[in-house]
């Protein structure tokens, strides 16, 4: 169909012009290719050239294809059609367009070229560039009761070396996911529900008479899984693990979203969904702008809240909270907005290093709030506490 | 009576009331190209109704997909009537009819066509316009199959063969983004945001779904609206909710707000307890007063 058809004969101008419009989309991280050009070329051959407006949305239709690339488009539109679309402008003029100003992921770009910041290189587990055989890094080549004695160790007093050999680990106890029936059917052994399409093909082998019956159930798929973590100040020594547990999560299953937040929230899904976990946690790192400074979680929850609102994020999802609970707010918005969460989410986890001391209790203002909202309440300090976790995850019900 | 793009995107234009410019011409565009248009945009903002125009406008059939979490194949494509195979294999056992023809309990007269079906299938002379609606609400898996079904507008069933369309169906697909499209589909698809209506274009809206109502009512809720929109709600009202509204307002027989009857009827635009609760924390008589001087104004 149109992907075949030839691009119509406009000005070569004109399809210069769309080719920068797309150049510029794409470098403020549009998905404007080249099939997006001759779509976006076609869908100029359909309306009236000397009607800017009908431009605009016919260019916007073809070369836009989510809410959140709008604006840019629209940027992009109003510096690079700048005179009316009537008289199409020389080649001169095209070059006195002014160059385009590097766009947000050239700069990103340059930035990891100029090296690592401090914050960067802490959530790095060093050394892993050595690969799987340089022997403790992997859990084969531990002893087993060095194993135990790291699944027991506090994250807090983890050093570089105790974080290489508990990313195996980790990433296996960060595979738990929470599950949920879903609408849809499979074949099952046995059960309540006559899958009547299978039953019919059977009984087309016993001459039509349904001997056999074939049964169906609703399959179980995974719940939503939600990580807020708080990357305050107080929770730095927990943050390298932490972000390994996290990381691990979001590369394991697609139904999993992860955000930071101190002072402001932050999403990281995308930064940490990357094959090579180093590269995950810089990207993560960089997202992140208030890393070990204070926190407002009652904010943070209601800018998490209202977000969630609109998409349905939360809905029926399993949210879990990883702080302190040490709130530099109000303890009033914090009550209302866990009330807000707890209503929408499945189920509320809180997951609270410091509730690994034995005689830990829930003194900071803002735990002590958020705790009645809470479903479950979890230390998550070490290794063994991490698989606690992970348990608690599966055993929820669907 | 075939209409050019040209007329169809005017007379888009003629019902302003439903079809802002922008939107037209991204429709005429659609039309031009024959590509599927994704609308997005918050609920209540009118995706749906904007595909029910379009059918209208060309005068061709609706045919509508509501897509659900578990949408399959054998309810948005076919199914096979299980019960008429299994009666029709019993009626040739009784007749004793020597072989029992496979081809002929999976033909077509076995077979339940269900929306996709019917808008590949279909034997109109002008091709129906196809509504897949709320596609978010689908999951990955249906998405991946209803990619291959837009992009050449042919669907196969293993013992029939595959179908192709003569024709190919008019495609609008609305999302309420609820889950994030994958880019695969994205990118098959022409885009429009719809955003909320301005002022004029929701009055216009209320006086041309709702002429009995009193202008000025319509004026003042729509100002209400307007108002409760830029609170920071969890659902702001959408155009049904304004046009719920003005009609309780009208069936209690009032011509102009009155705070204690928007307060008594708040629950037509708002539906969350928090929203409500949010909106009579901002005193409710100064919005309704700030609503009637607006439309004093006008």
């Amino acid at each position: 169909m149109s992907a075949t058809s030839p691009t119509p004969p406009l000005g070569t101008t004109l399809v210069r012009r769309v080719a920068e419009l797309a150049r510029r989309l794409h470098a403020a991280g549009g998905d404007a290719g080249p099939a997006r050009v001759q779509t976006a070329l076609l869908a100029l051959d359909a309306v009236d050239l000397t009607q800017r407006e009908d431009v605009y949305w016919a260019l916007r239709c073809a070369l836009v294809s989510h809410e959140r690339e709008i604006a840019p488009f629209d940027a992009a539109f109003a510096s690079v059609w700048q005179p009316p679309p009537v008289d199409e402008p020389t080649d001169e003029q095209q070059e006195a367009l002014p160059a385009p100003s590097p766009g947000a992921g050239e700069r990103d770009k340059q930035a990891a070229a100029g090296g690592l910041t401090g914050v960067e290189h802490d959530l790095l587990v060093p050394g892993q560039e050595g690969g799987e055989d340089s022997g403790e890094a992997s859990e084969i080549g531990m002893t087993w009761s060095a194993a135990e004695r790291l699944r027991k160790r506090d994250f807090a007093t983890y050093g570089d070396a105790e974080l290489r050999a508990a990313r195996l680990l980790v990433e296996r106890i960060a595979r738990a996911r929470p599950r949920r029936r879903s609408r849809r059917f499979e074949a099952a052994r046995r059960g309540r529900d006559v899958d009547q399409r299978r039953t019919l093909r059977r009984a087309l082998r016993t001459d039509g008479y349904p001997l056999e019956r074939a049964w169906r159930r609703r399959r179980r798929v995974p719940r939503t899984l939600v990580f807020l973590v708080d990357v305050s100040g107080s929770m730095e020594p927990y943050a390298r693990a932490v972000f390994m547990f996290l990381q691990a999560a979001v590369a394991a299953g697609r139904e999993t979203e992860a955000y930071a937040f101190g002072t402001r929230l932050t999403c990281v899904t995308a930064e940490l969904d990357a094959r090579d976990p180093d590269r995950a946690l810089r990207n993560a790192a960089r997202a992140v702008p208030d890393w070990a400074g204070g926190t407002r979680i009652g904010d943070n929850l209601a800018a998490f809240n209202a977000r969630s609102a609109a998409s349905g994020l939360t809905r029926g999802a399993v949210v879990v909270i990883v702080s302190d609970g040490w709130e530099r707010g109000g303890v009033e918005l914090l009550d209302e907005e866990m009330a807000r969460l707890r209503r929408r989410a499945h189920t509320v986890v809180w997951v609270n290093p410091l509730a690994g001391e034995p005689d830990y209790e829930p003194l900071a203002q803002g735990m002590a709030t958020a705790l009645p909202h809470v479903d479950r309440f979890l230390p998550g300090h070490n290794l063994e506490a991490l698989e606690a976790l992970a348990g608690a995850l599966e055993r929820l019900p669907s | 009576m075939e209409l050019s793009v040209a007329e169809v995107t005017e007379r888009l234009r003629e019902r302003a009331y439903l079809v802002d410019r922008g939107l037209a011409t991204v429709i005429g565009v659609a039309l031009e190209l024959g590509r599927p248009l994704l609308l997005e945009g918050e609920p209540g903002v009118g995706k749906t109704e904007c595909a029910k125009a379009l059918a209208a406008t060309l005068d061709v059939r609706l045919i509508r997909l509501q897509c659900y979490e578990g949408i399959d194949v054998a309810s948005a494509l076919y199914d096979w009537n299980h019960a008429r195979q299994m009666l029709y294999i019993r009626t040739l056992e009784a007749t004793h009819a020597a072989e029992l023809p496979v081809a002929d309990v999976f033909g077509r007269d076995f077979l339940l066509r269900r929306p996709l079906l019917e808008a590949i299938e279909h034997d109109d002379p002008r091709p129906p316009v196809l509504l897949i609606d709320e596609i978010d609400r689908a999951d990955d898996e249906f998405e991946a199959f209803l990619l291959e079904l837009l992009s050449d507008f042919q669907a196969t069933i293993p013992e029939i063969g595959t179908i192709r369309a003569q024709r190919p169906p008019v495609v609008v697909l609305t999302s309420n983004r609820t889950r994030d499209l994958h880019a695969a589909l994205r990118r098959r698809c022409l885009y429009h945001w719809i955003s909320y209506p301005s002022l004029e274009r929701e009055v216009a809206i209320v006086q041309a779904r709702l002429p009995e109502v009193p202008a000025r009512l319509a004026h003042e809720v729509a100002q209400l609206v307007a108002a409760l929109r830029e609170l920071d709600l969890e659902k702001a009202p959408g155009i049904a909710e304004t046009l719920d509204w003005v009609q309780a307002l009208a069936a209690l027989g009032e011509q102009r707000l009155a705070p204690e009857l928007v307060d008594a009827t708040l629950g037509s635009a708002l539906k969350h307890r928090d929203d409500l609760e949010r909106a009579r924390a901002r005193d409710i008589g100064e919005l309704v007063a700030a609503a009637r001087r607006a439309a004093d104004e006008r």
